[in-house]
C-alpha cells in the first residue's frame, strides 16, 4: 500500500540529507515514523483487506503489530540518539537501517504469501545485520554480526527449503490457499508436507531466538552496540510474532496437532535454557539476551495451545515484554557514557545512589519482566498461563511458574545490585530531557498497564478473534 | 459484699500499681505506707467477712464480676466464690501477707530495691486473693500462674547473685511442668462438662465419672481419675509435692519475708486449697485419691529427713515445709480436707513465725545463714529466741499449741482412712506420718539449740553488735505467735467437727473420716490436750526433741562419728536423693542436646543444607555447566541449528 | 458514615500514597535538615491517620452478621472478569486493626535510628502497610494475589537494604521462598477460574471440586500459606529473614506478614476445598504440633536473641494451624470453634507480642549493634525500665495468663484436648519449653551481674521507645485481661465458616 512507497520516500530523502546535518536525520525519521504511524492509522481497516494479488493482507493484527512496531522503532531511535551521539556512530545509518528494518517487519506482518514473508524477513534480516556491524571499530561487533550474517543464512536456507516443499505439495504460495487446500484434500496431510512445516518452524524458532536455534542471540545481544540491541530486542519480536502466526494459523492451521508438538518442545526448552543460563550471566545485555529466549518461551507455549485465548495471549505477552524491555535497554543506554558501555550488571551497583528515580524505573522493569504484580508483566504471564490450563496442560502451568522463580533470581540480582550495594562510581547519570522524559514514561508505564490491563487484554482478545 | 470483695483484691492491686510505677516519687515510706494500708484494708474486710461466716452465719455467695470472653458456647467468666473455705483462706492470706508487710520494713530497710519489692509483694497478695476467691477454673488458672510469676519475680529479687536467678528460673519451669498437668486437667474438664465455672463443673461430676477416656487406645480409663491426677500435678508443682519439689529449697535464694509469705504460709498451699476446692471431684475418684495420699506420704517423710542434714537455717524450714505440705496432702488423700485446711491454717502461722524468726537472726547476723556459725543467741535475741521456741513447739505438735491439734488430729484422721484398700497405700500413708513426727522434732530441735544454745560459735566482729531487732520486726513475730501457740483451742472444733466448711467441701458417704473420729475419738479440744500423752505422736515428737538436744547440745561430737560412719547415708540426703542431679544433668542438660541436634542437623543441615540452599546451588551449577555449551564457535552454533532440525524431522518421521 | 463505603480503599490507598509522597520529599544526608524532620512528620501523621481511620472501621464493624462489610465491588479486568472486589469479615478486621496497630509504632520506633536513606525507608513500610491492608481485605483472586506478591517487594528492599551483614542471602532466600510458594497458588486461582469463569472468591467457595482437585488446591494453598506461616519444614527462611532484617523489618515480618499465613487458611483453603482441607487435616495437625515441640527445643539453643525470638514465633504460630485444622477431629459440642477462635487470637496476639520482642531486641541493638546473648547479662542494672518491660513481654510469649499470649493457647489446648488427648499433651509442651527459652534468654541478658563494660555503659529508654512499648505492654495486658472484644468480632464468622466447611461439595 500506500505507506510502503512513502517510507521508501523519506528514505531516499534520508540518504541525501544525512551526511550534511546529521540531528536532522533523527527527526526526519521521526517526521517519517510519525506520517507512517499516522498513515496507518487513518487506513485502519475493521476487517481483512487482501491487496497485491493476495499476497498482501491487511488486518486487525497487522495493524497493531504495525503501529506498535513503528513506536518502537522511535522509541529505539529517542533512547539511541544522545548515545550515538555520544559515541561518534551518529551517522544516518542508525536511522536508516532502522526505517529499513521497519519495512521488512511491515511486510512481514502484513505478508499474506510465504514469498511476500520471505521478502519481509530477508529486508529486516539485512539491516539487522548491517545494525548489528555498525560500529566498524569494534571487533566484538564486526564478529557477532559475521555470526548472525551466518546463522541468519542457514535459517533463510531452512525456510526457503521448507517453503519449496510446502509449495511442492500444495502448489500455492498464498497462505489463506494453503489452508484451504489442506482443509480440502486431508489426505495431503503428511509426511511431505510436515517436512516442509519441520523447516518453517526452524526458521521461526530462529526469528525469535528460540533454543535450540538460539546461539546467536546472547552473541548478538552483547557483541552489538546498546541501541542496536534494543532495536533487536524490541521491535522484531513483534514481526517474528506475525511470521508464525501467519504461517502457523493462517497457512498451516490445519497441520496444528502437527506443529504444536513441535513448538512446545522448542518452547519448553527456551523457557528451561534461557532461565538457567541468564543465572550465571554477568553481562547485563547477555542476561536480557537469555530472558529474551525464556520469555519468548513463554510466548511460543501461548501459541503451542492453538487457541484464540492462546494467540491473544501471545500477543498481549509480546506487547507488554517488549515495552519492559525497551524501557530495561533504554536504561543500560542511559548509563553508559562516552567511551564507556555499562554493560556489566556490576555497572547498576549503588545505582540508587546516583539516582533514586531511575532505579526505581528500572526496578519497575525488572519486577515486570519478573511477572511480579501490579506490574503488566504478571498479566501477560496470567493470561499465559490461563490459556495454557484452559487447553488442559496443568504440568506447562507449573513448569512455566516453577521456571519464572528460578528466572526471578536474575532479575532480583539487577534491584540487589542498584539497591544493596555501594555505588562504585558516583558519576551523575547525564540524558536530554526528552530521552529522561520518555525513559520514564517508560517505566511508568510498565505499572500503569498493569494497573489498567484491562482494555490491552481486551484488544488482543479482539484481534486473536479476527485471526482467519 | 460484693464491694467488699472487690476492694479485698483490688485495694492491694492498686497498691502495687502505685508503689510500682511511681515508686520513685512517693518515696520509700510513701510506698510501705500504700502498700500496708492496703493490704490491711483486705486484711480487714476478710476478717469482717470470714466473722460474717463464722459467727454471722452468711451465706456463701457465688457473683460474675465481668465476662471474659465467650466463644463457642463456653463462657468464660471472671468471678468470686466466696464460702467458708475461700473466707477461711482470704483470712489466712491477708494476715500473714499484713505482717509480712510490717515485719520488710525492717528486714529490707537497707535495699535499694525497696519500692519495688513492696510493690511485688502486694501484687502477690493480689494474686493470691484471686486465685482463693476465683469461681471458675479459668480464673484459677490466673492466680495460680501469677502467684508463680510473683514468687519468679521475688525469688530472683536479688537479680545480681547468680544463685537467686538460677533458682527462680529453676522454681518456674518445674512449676510449668506441674501447670503443664494442671491445663490438661482443665481441658479435660472442658471436654466432659463444657464448662469453667466450679458449680456447673461439680453438678456434672456424677457423669464425668461414669465415662471413660482412653489415653492409650484401648485401654479405657476413668475420665475423672484422669482428670484428677492432671489436676493433682498442678497441685504437685505450686506445693512442691515430690518429685516437683526440687525447687522450694532452692527458692530460699529469695529475701526471707518472701520465704515466709509465699514459700511457707500461703503460695505453697494454693496446691492443698486447689485439692480441697476441688473436693467434689476427687471424691469421686479412689484412684486419685491413692495417688495423692501416697504422694504425699513420700514427701512427708523423705523431704523432712533431708532437713537433718541441712545446715542452712532457712533450708531447714524450707525442708520441714515441704513435709508439713506433704502432711496436708496426705490428710487430703485420705479425704480428710477439713483437717489439711486446718493444718494449712495453723501451718501458715508457725511456719511464717519461724521463718520470720530466723530471718531476725540473720539480720542480726548480717545475713550469716549458716547455723553451724551461729549458737548461743539466746540471750542476745530474747524476743526472737521465744517466739522461735513458740514456732518449734508448735511445728513438732507440742500439745496444746495450734500445730498439736491440726498434726495430731491429721494423724488421727489418716490413721482412720482404713478404707484406702487395707494394705500398702494405707501403710505407706500411716507409717509416713506417724515417722515423719520424729524427724520434724529432730530437724526442728536440731536448728532451735545450734541456733540459740549451746556454744557461740560466731565470731567475734559479729558477736561484738548481735542486737534484737527493731520492732517492726519483733511485733510481727509476736503478733504470729499468738494464733500460733493458741488458735488451735478455739477453730479445732468448729472446722474439723461442726461442719465449718458446709457444702464448701463435699466428702463422700462411708469416707468421711473426719465425721468417724468425731464420734470415736473427739471429747471437746481440753479432753484431746489431755489424751495427748497416750498418743504415739507425742512420745515421738519428745524422741526426736530428745535426740536433738542429746546430739547437738549434750554430745556434739556424735554427729561427726555417724556422719562418718554411715557416708553412704548422709550423701545420699546431702545430695537430696540426686533429684538436683536427675533434673538439672538429665531433663535440662537433655533438653538442650535435643535442640542442638534438630536445630544443627535437623534445620541447618538438612532442611536448609540439602534442601534448600542444595536445590538453589544445585541450579547455579547447573547454569554454570550450561554456559560452557554456548562456546562462541560458529560451528557449534550451526551445529546446534542442525541438531535441532534433525530433532525435529526425526521425530515426525517416526513418532507421528 | 457515608465514607465508611470507602473506608478501605482509604486504608488502603492512603499509606501507599503517603509512601509516595515521602519518596518525592526524598532524602537528605542530615538527618536533622528541615527536610528530613517533615518527612518523618509526614511518615508518623500518614500511618497515625490510617490507624485513626481504621479505629472508625472497628466503631462501624458489625459483630452480628458474618456477611461481608465495607464492600466495594467495581470492574477491573472485565474480560477476564476480574473485579476491584473489597470487603472484611471477623477474620480480616482484626488483622487490619493490628497491620494499622503496629506500623505507626514501626514509623516510630525507626524514627532516628534509621541513618541511610530514611525517607526510602519509611515509604517502604507505608506501602507495605497498603498492600498488606489489601491483601486482608481482597475479595477477588486476582486482587489479592496482586497484594499478596507486591508485598514482598518492599519487605525485599527493607531486609535488603537496611539489614545486617548476612542480608542479602536471607532477602533472597525469603523473596524466592515465598514467591515459589505463592505462584502454584496462583495456578489454581487460574484453574478455579477455569471452573466458574471468575475471580470471585465467594464463586470459587460454591465451585463444585472433585476429590483430586480439591487435594491438588490444597497441596498448592498449602505452599502458599505454610511457607508465610511459616509451618515446619518450610520454615527455614524465616530465622535467616529475622536475623538479617531492620528492627521494623523484623516487627512487621513477625506481627503482621506471618498472619497472611494464617488468613490464607481461612479464607481460602478451608471454605473453596473444605474436602481436600479435611483430607489434610492430620497432616496439618501433626506439621503443627512438630512446630511446636521441634522448634521450641530448637529455640532453646539459640545464641542469637533476634533468632531465638524468630524461632519462638515459629512455635506459636503452629498453635494457629493447630487450631484451624482440629475441627475435623472434634465430634460434637464446643471445640472445633474454640480452636479456630484460638487460631484468631492468638495471630492477633502474637502479632503484639512478637514484635514487641523484636521491638525490644531492637532497643539493645541500637546501642550496643550486637545480638549475641552472650555479649548481654545484667542488663537490668543499667536499664531498669527496659528490664521491665522485657520481663512483661517474655511473659506473655511464654503464655501467661492475664496477658495476651495466654487467651490464643488456653482455647486451642482445650480445643486440641477434645480432638485428642496426645495433641493437647504436644501443644500444653508449649507451657514448659516456651517458657524455658524465653526465660532462660531473660536470665542470661536481664539478669545477673553487669557483665562488660558496654553493659555498664547502656542508657535506659529514652522517651520514644518508652512509649512504644508502653502501648503495646498495654495493648498486650488489656487482650489478656479481657479479650471479649476481639473474640466477639470473629464469632459469628467462625460459626459460618465452620457450616461452610461442614457441608462437603463432592
Amino acid at each position: 500500500m500506500i505507506l510502503l512507497v512513502l517510507i521508501c520516500v523519506v528514505l531516499i530523502a534520508d540518504l541525501f540529507i544525512d551526511n550534511e546535518h546529521r540531528v536532522a536525520t533523527f527527526w526526519l525519521s521521526m517526521a517519517a515514523l510519525a506520517i507512517t504511524g499516522w498513515s496507518i492509522l487513518a487506513t485502519a481497516p475493521i476487517e481483512r483487506v487482501v491487496v497485491f494479488d493476495g499476497s498482501y493482507v491487511s488486518d486487525p493484527l497487522s495493524q497493531i503489530l504495525k503501529i506498535t512496531a513503528v513506536a518502537f522503532v522511535a522509541l529505539a531511535f529517542l533512547y539511541a540518539r544522545d548515545y550515538l551521539r555520544a559515541n561518534d556512530l551518529h551517522k544516518g545509518e542508525y536511522y536508516l537501517l532502522g526505517l529499513f528494518g521497519l519495512l521488512g517487519m511491515m511486510i512481514m506482518t502484513s505478508a499474506n504469501s510465504l514469498l511476500t514473508m520471505y521478502l519481509g524477513l530477508e529486508t529486516l534480516a539485512l539491516s539487522l545485520y548491517a545494525l548489528v556491524a555498525i560500529d566498524r571499530n569494534s571487533a566484538t561487533a564486526a564478529e557477532s554480526a559475521m555470526k548472525y550474517f551466518v546463522l541468519g543464512a542457514i535459517a533463510s536456507g531452512a525456510l526457503l527449503y521448507g517453503i519449496s516443499w510446502i509449495y511442492g505439495v500444495t502448489g500455492t504460495l498464498k497462505f489463506d490457499e494453503i489452508a484451504a487446500v489442506i482443509a480440502a484434500e486431508p489426505d495431503l496431510n503428511n509426511l511431505p508436507l510436515w517436512f516442509g512445516l519441520a523447516f518453517l518452524i526452524v526458521g521461526i524458532a530462529f526469528k525469535f531466538g528460540a533454543v535450540p536455534f538460539h546461539m546467536w542471540l546472547p552473541d548478538v545481544y552483547q557483541g552489538a552496540r546498546t541501541p542496536v540491541t534494543l532495536y533487536i530486542a524490541s521491535a522484531p519480536k513483534l514481526a517474528a510474532l506475525a511470521f508464525t502466526v501467519r504461517i502457523l494459523v493462517d497457512g498451516l492451521g490445519g497441520l496444528q496437532d502437527v506443529w504444536a508438538d513441535m513448538i512446545m518442545v522448542v518452547a519448553v526448552l527456551s523457557l528451561l535454557v534461557g532461565n538457567v543460563i541468564a543465572i550465571a550471566q554477568t553481562n547485563i545485555k547477555r542476561m536480557l539476551g537469555y530472558s529474551a529466549i525464556a520469555h519468548v518461551g513463554f510466548i511460543l507455549l501461548a501459541i503451542f495451545c492453538g487457541t484464540d485465548k492462546g494467540y491473544a495471549a501471545a500477543l498481549f505477552y509480546t506487547l507488554t515484554y517488549i515495552v519492559a524491555t525497551a524501557g530495561a535497554f533504554g536504561i543500560v543506554i542511559l548509563l553508559s557514557r562516552r567511551g564507556y558501555e555499562a554493560e556489566s550488571l556490576a555497572d547498576f551497583k549503588g545505582l540508587n545512589e546516583r539516582s533514586p528515580w531511575f532505579t526505581l524505573m528500572m526496578m519497575f522493569l525488572m519486577l515486570s519482566l519478573t511477572g511480579i504484580p501490579p506490574f503488566i508483566g504478571f498479566f501477560g504471564k496470567l493470561n499465559v498461563i490461563d490459556a495454557v490450563l484452559s487447553s488442559g496442560y496443568p504440568g506447562l502451568a507449573v513448569l512455566m511458574v516453577v521456571a519464572s522463580v528460578v528466572g526471578a533470581f536474575y532479575y532480583l540480582r539487577v534491584i540487589w545490585y542498584m539497591y544493596f550495594e555501594p555505588a562504585e562510581d558516583q558519576a551523575v547519570l547525564q540524558a536530554s530531557a526528552d530521552t529522561r522524559l520518555v525513559l520514564s514514561l517508560n517505566g511508568v508505564a510498565v505499572l500503569g498497564l498493569g494497573i489498567v490491563p484491562g482494555w490491552l487484554w481486551a484488544l488482543c482478545t479482539q484481534i486473536a478473534l479476527s485471526i482467519r | 459484699m460484693y464491694s467488699y470483695y472487690l476492694i479485698i483484691v483490688l485495694a492491694p492491686l492498686a497498691a502495687a500499681i502505685v508503689a510500682g510505677l511511681f515508686g520513685r516519687q512517693i518515696g520509700r515510706a510513701g510506698s510501705h505506707w500504700i502498700t500496708i494500708l492496703a493490704v490491711g484494708l483486705s486484711c480487714a474486710f476478710s476478717c469482717l467477712v470470714l466473722r460474717n461466716m463464722f459467727w454471722g452465719g452468711a451465706e456463701s455467695e457465688n457473683i460474675s464480676v465481668y465476662t471474659w470472653a465467650v466463644t463457642d458456647g463456653l463462657n468464660m467468666e471472671v468471678g468470686f466464690l466466696v464460702d467458708r473455705l475461700t473466707a477461711l483462706m482470704m483470712a489466712v492470706v491477708t494476715f500473714v501477707s499484713l505482717m509480712v508487710h510490717v515485719y520488710t520494713i525492717g528486714y529490707m530497710h537497707d535495699d535499694p530495691g525497696y519500692q519495688r519489692f513492696f510493690s511485688y509483694i502486694s501484687l502477690f497478695t493480689f494474686s493470691m486473693l484471686m486465685l482463693v476467691m476465683s469461681n471458675n477454673f479459668l480464673q484459677l488458672f490466673f492466680g495460680w500462674e501469677a502467684v508463680g510469676l510473683m514468687s519468679y519475680l521475688l525469688i530472683g529479687f536479688w537479680f545480681k547473685r547468680e544463685n537467686a536467678i538460677f533458682a527462680n528460673l529453676k522454681a518456674f519451669l518445674v512449676n510449668r511442668l506441674g501447670d503443664f498437668g494442671f491445663i490438661l486437667g482443665i481441658s479435660g474438664i472442658v471436654m466432659f462438662t463444657g464448662s469453667l465455672d466450679y458449680a456447673e463443673v461439680f453438678a456434672r461430676a456424677d457423669s464425668v465419672a461414669a465415662q471413660n477416656i482412653e489415653v492409650f487406645s484401648g485401654t479405657p480409663w476413668n475420665a475423672m481419675t484422669v482428670i484428677c491426677v492432671l489436676l493433682f500435678m498442678g497441685a504437685m508443682g505450686k506445693s512442691a509435692q515430690a518429685p516437683l519439689h526440687v525447687w522450694l529449697p532452692d527458692s530460699m535464694a529469695g529475701p526471707t519475708p518472701i520465704s515466709a509469705l509465699i514459700h511457707a504460709a500461703t503460695m505453697v498451699t494454693a496446691g492443698i486449697f486447689m485439692v480441697a476446692r476441688m473436693s467434689p471431684l476427687f471424691e469421686l475418684s479412689a484412684t486419685a485419691l491413692a495417688v495423692v495420699i501416697v504422694i504425699g506420704a513420700i514427701t512427708a517423710f523423705f523431704t523432712g529427713l533431708l532437713g537433718i542434714v541441712q545446715n542452712d537455717i532457712k533450708r531447714v524450714i524450707a525442708y520441714s515445709t515441704l513435709s508439713q505440705l506433704g502432711y496436708m496432702t496426705v490428710a487430703l488423700g485420705a479425704s480428710a480436707y477439713g483437717a489439711a485446711i486446718f493444718h494449712l491454717m495453723t501451718h501458715a502461722f508457725f511456719k511464717s513465725l519461724l521463718f520470720l524468726a530466723a530471718g531476725s537472726v540473720i539480720i542480726a547476723l548480717h545475713h550469716e545463714q549458716d547455723i553451724r556459725k551461729m549458737g548461743g543467741l539466746r540471750k542476745y535475741m530474747p524476743i526472737t529466741y521465744w517466739t522461735a521456741l513458740i514456732g518449734s513447739l508448735a511445728l513438732i505438735g507440742f500439745p496444746g499449741s495450734s500445730g498439736f491439734f491440726s498434726k495430731d488430729l491429721l494423724i488421727e484422721a489418716v490413721k482412720e482412712s482404713h478404707w484406702h484398700g487395707q494394705g500398702a497405700v494405707y501403710w505407706i500413708a500411716y507409717l509416713s506420718v506417724l515417722l515423719g513426727v520424729f524427724v520434724t522434732a529432730l530437724y526442728s530441735f536440731r536448728m532451735f539449740f545450734l541456733v540459740f544454745h549451746g556454744e557461740e560459735r560466731t565470731d567475734a566482729k559479729t558477736r561484738s553488735h548481735i542486737h534484737e531487732s527493731p520492732w517492726v520486726v519483733t511485733v510481727p513475730l509476736v503478733v504470729l505467735a499468738v494464733p500460733s501457740a493458741i488458735i488451735g483451742w478455739i477453730t479445732v472444733e468448729p472446722i474439723l467437727f461442726d461442719g465449718f466448711f458446709g457444702d464448701a467441701i463435699v466428702v463422700r458417704q462411708g469416707i468421711d473420716v473426719l465425721a468417724h473420729l468425731k464420734e470415736t475419738i473427739w471429747h471437746g479440744s481440753f479432753a484431746l490436750f489431755l489424751h495427748a500423752v497416750q498418743t504415739p505422736v507425742f512420745w515421738l515428737a519428745a524422741a526426736g526433741a530428745f535426740t536433738a538436744w542429746f546430739l547437738y547440745l549434750k554430745r556434739p561430737d556424735i554427729p561427726a562419728t555417724i556422719k562418718a560412719r554411715f557416708s553412704g547415708l548422709y550423701n545420699l540426703l546431702d545430695r537430696k536423693y540426686y533429684m538436683d542431679d536427675l533434673y538439672i544433668k538429665g531433663f535440662a542438660a537433655g533438653g538442650r542436646s535435643i535442640g542442638n541436634a534438630l536445630w544443627q542437623k535437623g534445620d541447618q543441615l538438612v532442611i536448609d543444607g540439602i534442601i534448600v540452599n542444595g536445590t538453589a546451588n544445585s541450579i547455579g551449577k547447573l547454569a554454570g555447566v550450561m554456559r560452557q555449551i554456548q562456546t562462541g564457535y560458529l560451528y557449534t552454533y550451526a551445529f546446534a541449528m542442525i541438531i535441532g532440525l534433525t530433532m525435529l524431522l526425526s521425530w515426525l518421521i517416526w513418532f507421528r | 458514615m457515608d465514607f465508611s463505603q470507602y473506608i478501605l480503599s482509604l486504608l488502603i490507598w492512603l499509606p501507599i500514597v503517603g509512601g509516595v509522597l515521602l519518596l518525592v520529599i526524598g532524602d537528605d544526608r542530615d538527618v536533622n535538615s528541615s527536610r528530613s524532620v517533615t518527612m518523618r512528620i509526614v511518615a508518623l501523621s500518614m500511618s497515625l491517620l490510617t490507624f485513626l481511620i481504621s479505629v472508625a472501621l472497628y466503631k462501624w464493624f458489625d459483630n452480628s452478621t458474618p456477611a461481608m462489610q465495607f464492600v466495594e465491588r467495581s470492574s477491573w479486568i472485565p474480560a477476564i472478569d476480574v473485579w476491584y472486589y473489597l470487603g472484611i469479615d471477623g477474620f480480616s478486621a482484626p488483622l487490619i486493626l493490628l497491620t494499622t496497630f503496629i506500623t505507626p509504632l514501626v514509623v516510630l520506633a525507626g524514627w532516628d535510628t534509621i541513618k541511610i536513606r530514611p525517607a526510602q525507608y519509611f515509604a517502604a513500610f507505608l506501602i507495605l502497610e497498603g498492600l498488606m491492608i489489601g491483601v486482608f481485605s481482597a475479595l477477588d483472586g486476582i486482587l489479592f494475589y496482586v497484594f499478596w506478591e507486591a508485598m514482598l517487594v518492599p519487605m525485599f528492599l527493607i531486609i535488603g537494604v537496611w539489614g545486617g551483614e548476612r542480608r542479602i542471602y536471607a532477602t533472597l532466600k525469603f523473596f524466592l521462598y515465598t514467591f515459589l510458594g505463592s505462584v502454584l497458588m496462583l495456578v489454581s486461582f487460574i484453574y478455579l477460574y477455569g471452573q466458574v469463569g471468575s475471580f470471585d472468591l465467594f464463586k470459587f467457595m460454591n465451585a463444585p471440586l472433585g476429590m483430586t482437585a480439591q487435594k491438588l488446591i490444597f497441596i498448592a494453598f498449602l505452599l502458599a500459606f505454610a511457607v508465610k506461616v511459616p509451618m515446619w519444614p518450610v520454615h527455614t527462611w524465616l530465622p535467616d529473614a529475622h536475623v538479617e532484617a531492620p528492627t521494623g523489618g523484623s516487627v512487621i515480618l513477625a506481627a503482621i506478614m506471618l498472619k497472611m499465613g494464617g488468613y490464607g487458611f481461612v479464607r481460602l483453603s478451608l471454605p473453596i476445598v473444605p474436602d481436600g482441607s479435611a483430607y489434610f487435616a492430620g497432616l496439618m495437625i501433626a506439621l503443627s504440633l512438630i512446630a511446636v515441640v521441634y522448634i521450641s527445643f530448637v529455640a532453646l539453643m539459640q545464641k542469637d536473641m533476634k533468632k531465638l525470638i524468630a524461632y519462638s514465633s515459629i512455635a506459636h504460630m503452629g498453635f494457629v494451624t493447630l487450631g484451624f485444622f482440629l475441627l475435623w477431629s472434634i465430634s460434637s459440642g464446643t471445640g472445633a470453634g474454640l480452636g479456630m477462635t484460638g487460631g484468631m487470637v492468638q495471630m492477633v496476639s502474637h502479632g503484639l507480642i512478637s514484635g514487641a520482642m523484636f521491638l525490644c531486641v531492637g532497643v539493645l541493638y541500637d546501642r550496643m549493634h550486637s545480638r549475641q546473648i552472650a555479649d548481654y547479662g545484667g542488663v537490668a542494672n543499667t536499664m531498669p525500665k527496659f528490664a521491665a518491660f522485657m520481663v512483661l513481654f517474655a511473659m506473655a510469649n511464654a503464655g501467661l495468663p492475664g496477658t495476651s499470649g495466654f487467651v490464643g493457647e488456653f482455647m486451642v489446648i482445650i480445643a486440641s484436648f477434645k480432638a485428642n488427648f496426645w495433641f493437647a499433651f504436644c501443644a500444653a509442651s508449649i507451657l514448659v519449653l516456651g517458657a524455658a527459652y524465653t526465660l532462660w534468654m531473660i536470665k542470661r541478658v536481664v539478669y545477673g551481674e553487669v557483665a562488660n563494660k558496654n553493659v555498664a555503659a547502656l542508657k535506659d529508654l529514652n522517651q520514644r521507645e518508652f512509649i512504644v512499648l508502653t502501648v503495646l505492654a498495654i495493648a498486650v495486658l488489656l487482650i489478656g485481661l479481657w479479650p471479649a472484644p476481639l473474640v466477639d468480632m470473629m464469632n459469628v464468622t467462625i460459626e459460618q465458616l465452620l457450616q461452610q466447611v461442614a457441608q462437603s461439595k463432592l
